[in-house]
């Protein structure tokens, strides 16, 4: 299924809020306006990767990154962005790298089961914990809910 | 679901993990696509980073690939890049007010982004793009 520029919008809920957040209680935006933003938006997206690339075609990367984007925002005349890219990307940095040790240690916990699994005359006694233990979260959800 | 009683980490983990990888993802609609239109706030954040980004990655990286020259992006230019997209909706949408405003108007018109694409240079790529 090949994508079409065309066919590839921004959800337009996103876009609301975005530009509500934006403007001073009170002031409402008609469908044409929204529309025409949402289609500006994924403009800039285009224009940005494409000023970015160029960047990153430069250096003899294959691989966009985000130095690349930075650039392409001065290039654009959007300076003004900078600082606040170069913080969200810090805090999304952090982010991931935290991510990172969960997954892995998530994957070290399974390995961990795996391998007591394999020991067959455990391995009913633990199905028929796991039953029990998924009946326990069912009944208190009931609970929370009355 | 053994995995919701033991683990302290929120389910937007795994979700993650499904759009926000390094290399190519070709199948990577996981995100929002398969969903009607108006979801609403929750599952389309749910792919960002605490709610860094607003815009789903997934659909950030989808548009930035029908570009033929880009091959690789990697994971936090995409994510610069929809953040990027954030501010300037913000600030098109200031800019594109102050004409409403100097009309005496609430609502936001179709016209009123039209006066600030022609204004503003830093808009001046948006000339002839929109419908």
């Amino acid at each position: 299924m090949a994508e079409r520029p065309e066919d590839l919008n921004l959800p337009n809920a996103v876009i609301t809020r975005i530009i509500k957040e934006a403007l001073p209680d009170g002031v409402n935006v008609s469908k044409e306006a929204r529309r025409a933003i949402s289609q500006a938006a994924s403009v800039f997206v285009l224009y940005a990767t494409s000023c970015a690339n160029n960047f990153a075609m430069k250096a003899k990367r294959k691989t966009l990154n985000a130095g690349d984007v930075m650039a392409a925002m001065e290039e654009m005349e959007f300076e003004r962005f900078l600082e606040p890219l170069k913080e969200a990307l810090e805090v999304y940095k952090k982010g991931q790298k935290g991510k990172k040790e969960v997954s892995e240690q998530k994957r070290k916990d399974k390995e961990k089961k795996q391998d007591s699994e394999n020991d067959r005359s455990r391995e009913e006694e633990e199905e028929e914990e796991e039953e029990r233990m998924e009946e326990e979260p069912e009944a208190e959800e009931d609970e929370a809910e009355n | 679901m053994a995995a919701t009683l033991a683990s302290p980490v929120p389910s937007t983990e795994h979700e993650v993990e499904r759009c926000g990888t390094e290399e190519e993802i070709r199948g990577a609609e996981a995100e929002g696509e398969g969903s009607p239109p108006q979801t609403g706030p929750g599952p389309v954040s749910a792919c960002s980073n605490n709610r860094l980004s607003k815009l789903p990655l997934a659909r950030i990286k989808a548009l930035m690939k029908t570009d033929p020259d880009v091959s690789l992006a990697s994971q936090e230019s995409v994510f610069v890049i929809a953040k990027a997209t954030e501010l300037f909706v913000e600030m098109i949408a200031k800019d594109a007010m102050v004409y409403a405003q100097q009309r005496k108007r609430k609502t936001l018109q179709r016209k009123d982004l039209d006066n600030a694409i022609e204004a503003i240079d830093e808009f001046a790529f948006l000339e002839g793009t929109l419908d």
